[in-house]
């Protein structure tokens, strides 16, 4: 015991303070990209790479909710619903009503709130764990994506849906990769440098420590999954805009709730809460899509995609836990 | 000095008047009246179970009293929550201080006073925030990087984390549960040098502990608390050590009562020679007899649990070898190990030694399922329930039936369930550690009976414990481990207390050079 | 066992306080109540719910598969662990059953064996995982669960062998007289779970791991040995509801568990089983995977969507547990109040 209170803690510090998760993912996505790149010139073409891009702007917006949520020691397996909730809502009110842009953004936002706060109420008021909570909500909202859809689906939206979807600045940025900068440095600045986002790792750190040092728990579990829900929302309206479609299953189909654990994951999210590494998680979303789309390249059949997923969280996850150990 | 200590304005004298608090039926504190003084250490003296740590919680609004007041610097005050408290300048330095495992040292000092800038948007003043956290470690001359990642601190430095907050928090009456029983002699020197230095500067500042050493090392004022009521507060010049024991305990403590007899044979029952692990001890040996009490003396810390717990197969060793019976048995897991008959009791019932959410009965038989009669593999509940009543016949356990889970029982109560639970296998070998922790002092006596009475019965026992008198009253032989390493073996008459704090206390005034008072 | 003198106060409390003999604790009874009430209400209510008993029993063909996975993930759930990969492993054992049919010519009933030690095998490579990496069930089975899935489909292939012989088929669609085999075989293992779960040794490891791991550990109990058991038994009645499943359908699909998965978790909570571990019965999970079966079941006759169906399972799964905690008084001082009132209130009388 004496041993340990020795050593000045001075010299660990550097180390522990930076995380290197964001600097391998970069090494290995660069890497990834170079490598498949030198065998099909194709992979390194400037469409690929934006198409890469874009591919992974739903996800990262789930993902970057999720690590929210995760830094809190919950989970939040309903984001899924709340996507295709809002992809049906926005999209068919764009697709037979003409609703403005803007308007659906508000929406979106609308859905967000109301239902990430539902969630986080049960969590925080009624002591639900949050594994439940959420796969009650992910229960109801999917209900709610089925009588709201009532039978219709999104087969088109308008064109100004298709330019935050598809469009692009100045020919080369696409917009959605803009959304989703502006979104990560929102969410960077909150988790970062917010009194929020401190409280959110710090309950997830310590609940009651949280609590008896003042920090409002019960408001910041709320925000925190409320944040998620907007996000998951935004998701939705991205993906409708991208993809000009929304059915029943969007979201759930694909287990966009598994994904977006899984991304986070990757991204250095550690499950019992108190980390949030929000740049990690856009990271681990734009590394599985580069290496999906990769398989493509080297003609790896696309039903072992997920199988390579698999093996990234366990390889992420096992690696974390060594070098903490 | 942080400024913002500067503007608090009380001088902090706080005051308790008639204190209650009852967890349902059981009174904990039964109007307790006390008044801390800015410019003193007042220490709350008291055995396991006498309320201090309750008072203290309910001076520093995490525990809501049932009756009573609280007043500071003559406003009367009440509190729904701990930061309610620091707002009125009254910060506790819990025992096992609350961590923040992932955030820097200096954010888990603010956390829920972090400093943010002005202007439109507000964000967090990491610079200030920093340069505040570092201020404040230099006025207690703390060496602590304040951006190391909290996890990395040791219990010690710790501690000094919450006695800064304390100060960051602009608070003058700090509160010590309990802080040196986790800490190595050294450790408390440095502690004390800060208690010191904190009450020269006019501060307020309340100390809890059983170690009579330290407590006429720090205080300038002691009260002794026993059953949840105040027996006995006399200021320094008063200080009489027995006194304050026999206060303490109740009775006249002049001297701890050995026993006269002594059933300790030569046949060998346990040998353990050359263990090792790493740094947390090493060359560990000795020979445990049967009908013999064995004592493991020494500080909290001292490696103690870790070489029982290797015994037990619970952890790795680099070397040596644990002979049970003849038998080679430092391979075995767990499980094989209480087989051949060797068991172990460990020092924290609830997060170890017991499942409090199961019965009495499951409870008892948890130590080796496969006792209960079982039928085409089924388990007869019938004869598990009879093996619990059993149990609590013969171990006097007072509950309303074997299914009462152990939740539901007191202290004492669930330490002889475990008890029952490891004896009922009639084991050759038996380790306590801490046999008496959280046992209010009636049921004390009985367990101390109970181990003698095994001893008597041919069993070889291991007591390691941290209380003096246990060790005294209870062991044929007492070996005083120090940092991992056995230091000194007492046997008959030459266990004393002064003696057996000596011959680990001594060792670590030669290592340390620290003068331990007398 | 009345009146006795307060000398012998502790020779009387030797005994049994309550009588928890019986096997349904409040909840289980509760469930069980609003069982009955939902039966008899859809009896009544929904014409053409009541064909007549065999096709009444026959109903429960519909869900039972369900039930197996849950009796399965009970085990895992009751030691404080999740499995998440039941749907995949449901799905890939029915397809390595389906396979081995179509394409060596092996047995049906040999290639159904072989797809349920699949099942198993793959249960123990995630408690490996878990146990030997040290990975959080949740990641680890979230991991695997999409690697089962990849292999599911690649073995596959486009066209999923279907046609099964009609003598396997009965596992899922004949009936033994009027009683259907689903039942017969449900009814079999919920029995023999209830047995492993509340009468033997490795029920009460499950049970102490489940309560408090390092206490376990600390009484001689293989842990690792436990849990990873607990995850091969959640593997193997994943694999066997896969194979009812392609019994039920004659064919198979790599995507045919992934409805499985939410839905069992939500039964086995919902059947008492707490997330923590440690608390929970069989009995009250048997009367959970019959309570939202019959629910389901009775929504789609009366013409509601599957979709509904669901979500009501949400609203009831979300308001039982709130009702739950709220008699178990969590963040407040009821709890501690209730329990002092019941115990005081209970007389020993047996």
């Amino acid at each position: 015991m004496s041993a340990t209170a020795a050593i000045p803690v001075r010299e660990r510090a550097g180390a522990a303070r930076r995380d290197p998760r964001a600097l391998v993912l970069i090494g290995v996505t660069v890497a990834t990209i170079l490598l498949v790149g030198l065998v099909d010139h194709g992979f390194m073409s400037l469409q690929n790479l934006r198409f890469m891009v874009l591919n992974c702007v739903v996800l990262s917006l789930l993902a970057l909710g999720q690590t929210l949520v995760i830094a809190t020691r919950g989970i939040d397996l309903s984001v899924a619903p709340v996507l295709g909730l809002s992809a049906m809502v926005t999209g068919l009110m764009a697709q037979t009503g003409g609703l403005p842009l803007l308007g659906a953004f508000g929406l979106a936002l609308a859905i967000g709130v109301i239902l990430g706060t539902l969630n986080g109420l049960l969590v925080a008021k009624l002591a639900i764990p949050p594994i439940i909570t959420t796969l009650g909500t992910y229960s109801l909202y999917s209900g709610l994506i089925f009588l709201y859809s009532d039978g219709t689906q999104v087969t088109s939206v308008p064109a100004a849906y298709a330019a935050l979807g598809n469009g692009t600045v100045l020919g080369i940025v696409p917009i959605p990769v803009l959304v989703l900068g502006a979104v990560l440095a929102a969410i960077w600045f909150v988790i970062g440098h917010s009194r929020f986002g401190r409280a959110i790792l710090a309950i997830g750190n310590n609940q009651a420590a949280s609590y008896n040092a003042g920090i409002p728990v019960t408001a910041t579990q709320v925000g925190a999954y409320a944040v998620c829900g907007v996000l998951a929302a935004l998701a939705g309206l991205m993906f409708v805009s991208y993809t000009g479609s929304a059915t029943v299953t969007t979201g759930t189909g694909d287990h966009m709730e598994l994904q977006s654990i899984a991304v986070a994951l990757i991204g250095g999210t550690a499950i019992s809460g108190g980390r949030g590494p929000v740049i990690g998680s856009v990271l681990g979303a734009l590394f599985l899509s580069v290496v999906l789309t990769a398989l493509v390249f080297v003609h790896v059949p696309p039903i072992w995609y997920s199988a390579g997923e698999g093996l990234m969280i366990l390889i992420a996850v096992t690696a974390g836990s060594r070098r903490t150990a | 000095m942080p400024e913002s200590v500067a503007h608090e304005a009380g001088s902090g004298v706080y005051r308790a008047r008639g204190i209650t608090k009852n967890y349902g039926p059981v009174a904990v504190l039964r109007g307790i009246d006390v008044t801390l003084e800015p410019g003193c250490v007042h220490t709350m003296m008291g055995e396991n179970g006498a309320g201090k740590s309750t008072l203290f919680k309910v001076m520093a609004g995490l525990v809501r009293p049932n009756g009573g007041t609280l007043a500071i610097d003559g406003d009367a005050v009440s509190f729904a929550a701990p930061h309610e408290a620091h707002a009125r300048g009254i910060y506790l330095v819990p025992q096992e201080p609350a961590l923040m495992p992932e955030l820097t040292v200096a954010e888990t000092m603010f956390v829920g006073q972090l400093p943010t800038t002005t202007g439109l948007v507000k964000r967090i003043d990491w610079r200030a925030m920093r340069s505040r956290a570092r201020a404040a470690l230099d006025t207690l001359s703390l060496d602590i990087d304040v951006g190391a990642l909290s996890r990395s601190l040791s219990i010690a430095q710790q501690q000094q984390i919450e006695c800064a907050k304390a100060l960051l928090r602009g608070c003058r009456v700090i509160l010590f549960d309990e802080p040196t029983s986790p800490l190595t002699t050294h450790e408390v020197e440095h502690l004390f040098a800060t208690m010191r230095h904190l009450r020269d500067e006019g501060y307020t500042l309340a100390f809890i502990s059983h170690r009579m050493d330290e407590v006429l090392e720090i205080s300038d004022h002691v009260s002794v608390l026993r059953d949840g009521m105040l027996v006995d507060s006399v200021a320094r010049p008063q200080f009489d050590r027995t006194r304050l024991l026999s206060r303490m305990v109740g009775r006249e403590m002049r001297t701890i009562p050995r026993r006269s007899w002594s059933c300790a044979t030569d046949q060998p029952a346990l040998v353990v020679k050359g263990l090792a692990h790493g740094s947390r001890f090493a060359d560990v040996g000795f020979t445990l007899h049967r009908g013999e009490i064995l004592g493991l003396a020494g500080l909290v810390g001292a490696g103690r649990t870790e070489i029982a717990e290797t015994i037990f197969g619970l952890r790795a060793r680099d070397s040596g070898s644990v002979t049970l019976a003849g038998e080679d048995i430092s391979t075995l897991q767990t499980h094989a190990i209480i087989e051949r008959g060797l068991v172990y009791a460990p020092e924290d019932r609830a997060r170890h030694g017991a499942v409090l959410p199961m019965t009495i009965a499951q409870n008892v038989t948890s130590g080796l399922i496969s006792r209960v009669r079982s039928r085409l593999g089924l388990m007869d509940h019938a004869d598990e329930d009879r093996i619990g009543a059993e149990t609590v016949r013969r171990y006097r356990v007072r509950c309303a039936g074997t299914d009462q889970t152990l939740r539901e029982l007191s202290g004492g109560n669930q330490q002889k369930v475990v008890f029952g639970k490891w004896m009922g296998l009639s084991p050759s070998v038996a380790i306590l550690d801490e046999p008496t922790r959280g046992v209010d002092v009636g049921a004390k006596d009985e367990i101390y009976a109970l181990i003698e009475e095994l001893a008597r019965e041919g069993m070889a026992i291991l007591v390691i414990s941290s209380e003096m008198e246990e060790l005294v009253r209870l062991c044929d032989r007492i070996l005083s481990v120090y940092e991992g390493r056995i230091v000194a073996e007492l046997s008959g008459e030459a266990i004393t207390p002064e003696r057996v704090g000596r011959s680990y206390l001594g060792h670590a005034e030669a290592q340390d050079g620290v003068e331990v008072a007398a | 066992m009345n009146d006795v003198a307060p000398a012998l106060r502790n020779e009387v409390t030797a005994r049994r306080g309550r009588t928890r003999r019986l096997p349904l604790g409040n909840w289980e009874r509760a469930l069980l109540a609003l069982l009955l009430l939902l039966t008899a209400g859809l009896i009544a209510g929904v014409p053409g719910f009541y064909p007549g008993f065999a096709g009444f029993l026959a109903l429960t063909e519909n869900f039972l598969p369900f039930g197996f996975v849950a009796l399965g993930l009970t085990t895992v759930i009751l030691t404080g662990g999740i499995d998440l990969s039941v749907g995949a492993i449901a799905g890939l054992a029915a397809i390595v059953m389906a396979s081995l049919w179509s394409g060596l010519h092996v047995s049906i009933w040999l290639s159904a064996l072989i797809g349920l030690l699949a099942g198993g095998l793959l249960g123990l490579v995630n408690g490996l995982i878990i146990t030997r990496l040290r990975t959080e069930p949740l990641i680890a089975t979230l991991a695997t669960s999409f690697i089962y899935g990849s292999v599911g489909v690649a073995i596959a292939g486009d066209n999923p062998p279907s046609g099964f012989p009609d003598a396997f088929n009965r596992v899922g669609t004949g009936a033994i007289g009027w009683l259907p085999v689903q039942i017969v075989l449900f009814a079999i293992l919920a029995v023999l779970f209830s047995l492993l779960i509340g009468r033997s040794t490795f029920g009460r490891r499950v049970v102490m791991i489940g309560y408090n791991t390092d206490a376990a550990r600390y009484s001689g109990v293989r842990v690792r040995q436990v849990l990873t058991l607990s995850y091969v038994i959640s593997g193997t009645m994943a694999a066997l509801a896969g194979i009812v499943l392609a019994a039920y359908y004659s064919a198979v699909r790599p995507d045919m568990g992934d409805l499985l998965l939410l839905s069992t978790i939500t039964t086995v909570v919902l059947g008492g089983v707490s997330i923590f571990g440690g608390e929970g019965s069989i009995v009250g999970v048997v009367i959970a995977v019959l309570l939202l079966g019959m629910l389901r079941q009775g929504m789609l006759i009366a013409g509601f969507s599957d979709m509904v169906t669901t979500m009501l399972t949400g609203a009831i799964l979300l308001g039982a547990i709130a009702v739950k905690n709220l008699f178990a008084g969590r963040g407040t001082g009821l709890s501690t109040l209730l329990g002092r009132f019941r115990r005081s209130g209970t007389a020993p009388a047996e």
